[in-house]
């Protein structure tokens, strides 16, 4: 197993999870990626240890922030990401203990530089 | 061409650009949807690969494969042409490649450059057409990285020496102002609801013809027809007078018609003045001069028939190639079409006598405007190279006051012939006969009076000065003495 840092990302769009693989892996991330909630559970419990976690909440309904409990159990800080601007959803992000909200499209270099912050390394 | 031009595929843009383009430069074609931007990059390809040069396609928009099959259609030796093609594959759509996580700035850019320029140091091309550079637009975060990236890519093209002509698709929300500056040359292809047109509007290191140029899209791609500028023709000729061949004709004109001037001939319906035209024609074929009617409303079978039942055997003269007969249908042509089809008699087939029959047909006949320009232009033409020219005017009056032209046109005339219907009493009973006479002359002297003429079987009779016919220029003419 690598010591880079895995990082979960979930996310409805395939190309979006391709595309996050490989600009963060070419940043030295490694991916997790969920397209499907029926498999975080199970990908929370088998996936070695997740430093940070991405979650695109796009195409998903009310329910995806129940998903955000157990980040917040594990201590895995989390970035709820968003198609627009929204007070409602930013506020809904804070509650379930996001470290903040972007709003897509993400620019790669400042995704990177957030990543790191979260895990305690500067950039 | 001139040697250091690159051809365009297109004769008449190349005359446009006074020779073609300035190698190594870089050139916008600019143009709405339909006008013509991609059949010209195809153009521009196959004449380079028709001289052995290398060339690239590259296209952002249609398939590589679309392009190919409207080239074909259009006739273009596509063989030697290389493509990248950059345009989205169907994969795109069916299997959900769409993205919203990062823009296509940070996405496609890196590999779509990278692709263009592996592309380009492979073949290293000598001609690129790239459809459409706006789409980098797309590529770019704002206007400012726009701006850079196409100029760091022209200035990697030109350290390659490539010619290169880019396509714009601009809008209002996304105007091409940049770009226009940016590159060394602009050229904008129009498609107005009657017809199509191009124009230059800048052209580094090079002069070209300005204003606007009609263009065609034919069945074999694009054709264009630059605007007639008579001062770049020029011909030595000797401006002697050509004889009608009726000595009482040439009598009244102080010999003839001189050459390389514009002659109007003027007068009612069916007074005889396209049969006084092709009389001169008659003389010259008889020199072994060649001529040319444009005819604007009468058909040709007509005309011929017509010159039969007066003993002038145009249809011989056609058959030996001294005359043509050429009927231009309503709205077929531009007038820098039909300039350029004058042009071809004057210059391939050494034309000598040129009728347009008659000029309110070309008026009326041609799409376009400012068509007094026009003729103007094409009457200039042809007087600098020698041709004579005949100009058909029918006045709207059969009789009463006499009217020069109704066209506006009087001042292009060096010489101006008018027929008219006259009375003439015989025995109590009245009689329409015919007269001819000059108004003006400009290489000679004329005589100030008029001539009976009557165009019979035997062919076109002139007679003696006329002597106390009144009323020329007032009214119907009367003879003073038969009141």
């Amino acid at each position: 197993m690598s010591n880079a840092p895995h990082i979960l990302a979930v996310d409805r769009n395939q190309r979006n999870l391709e595309l996050l693989t490989r600009f963060l892996g070419a940043a030295g991330f490694e991916l997790i990626t969920i397209h499907c909630l029926n498999e975080f559970d199970r990908t929370l419990l088998t996936a070695p240890s997740i430093h940070a976690a991405l979650i695109d909440i796009s195409g998903f309904d009310r329910t995806i922030w129940s998903y955000c409990e157990p980040l917040r159990d594990r201590q895995i800080p989390f970035l709820i990401l968003s198609p627009r601007t929204s007070p409602i959803i930013q506020q809904e992000s804070l509650a379930q203990g996001a470290h903040g909200m972007l709003i897509k499209p993400l620019v790669v270099k400042e995704l990177i530089g957030l990543l790191n912050c979260l895990m305690g390394e500067q950039p | 061409m001139a040697h250091d031009r690159v051809c365009t595929g297109i004769r008449g843009l190349d005359e446009v650009l006074h020779g073609g383009l300035v190698p190594g430069q870089t050139y916008l074609i600019r143009g709405g949807p339909g006008t013509g931007k991609t059949t010209l990059g195809l153009h521009f390809l196959a004449a380079g690969a028709a001289n052995q040069e290398k060339t690239l396609f590259i296209t952002l928009g249609e398939t590589s494969e679309q392009i190919c099959r409207h080239g074909h259609s259009l006739g273009v030796q596509m063989d030697d042409i290389s493509f990248l093609d950059l345009s989205p594959t169907p994969e795109f759509f069916t299997t959900s490649q769409t993205y919203d996580i990062f823009s296509p700035a940070e996405v496609e850019r890196e590999p779509t450059t990278q692709r263009i320029v592996e592309q380009i140091e492979t073949l290293q091309p000598d001609r690129l057409f790239l459809d459409a550079i706006t789409q980098f637009r797309y590529l770019t975060s704002d206007p400012f990285q726009f701006r850079k990236q196409v100029l760091s890519f022209l200035r990697f093209l030109k350290e390659r020496k490539i010619t290169v002509l880019l396509t714009s698709e601009s809008s209002e929300d996304a105007p091409d102002n940049d770009l226009q500056f940016i590159c060394d040359g602009v050229i904008h292809l129009h498609f107005a609801p009657k017809h199509r047109t191009l124009h230059v509007s800048k052209f580094r290191g090079s002069n070209f013809e300005k204003g606007y140029h009609s263009l065609r899209m034919t069945d074999s791609g694009i054709l264009v027809f630059p605007r007639l500028r008579p001062e770049l023709h020029k011909r030595n000729f000797h401006p002697e007078p050509i004889s009608s061949g009726i000595p009482t004709l040439d009598a009244l004109l102080h010999g003839g018609l001189e050459r390389g001037t514009v002659t109007i001939i003027s007068g009612p319906s069916g007074v005889g003045k396209t049969t006084i035209g092709l009389q001169f024609m008659k003389e010259a074929a008889g020199r072994g001069e060649r001529s040319v009617i444009y005819t604007f409303e009468e058909e040709i079978e007509i005309i011929l028939r017509r010159c039969e039942s007066v003993n002038i055997p145009a249809r011989k003269m056609v058959e030996r190639g001294s005359l043509s007969l050429m009927k231009i249908e309503p709205l077929q042509f531009t007038p820098d079409e039909f300039a350029q089809i004058v042009r071809h008699e004057v210059e391939e087939r050494n034309v000598q006598i040129v009728m347009l029959d008659s000029i309110s047909g070309y008026r009326l006949s041609l799409e376009g405007e400012n068509l007094v320009s026009h003729i103007h232009a094409l009457c200039k033409y042809l007087a600098n190279t020698g041709v004579t020219v005949l100009l058909i005017n029918e006045t709207e009056a059969i009789a009463g006051e006499f009217r020069a032209t109704e066209v506006g046109i009087t001042y292009l005339a060096d010489n101006f012939v008018f027929l008219r219907y006259w009375e003439r009493r015989i025995q109590g009973e009245l009689e329409i006969r015919k007269a001819i006479g000059v108004l003006k002359k400009r290489l000679s002297d004329f005589e100030k009076t008029l001539r009976e003429i009557e165009i019979t079987r035997y062919g076109i009779k002139v007679g003696e000065p006329m002597q106390g016919l009144q009323g020329i220029l007032s009214e119907t003419p009367f003879l003073r003495d038969e009141l």
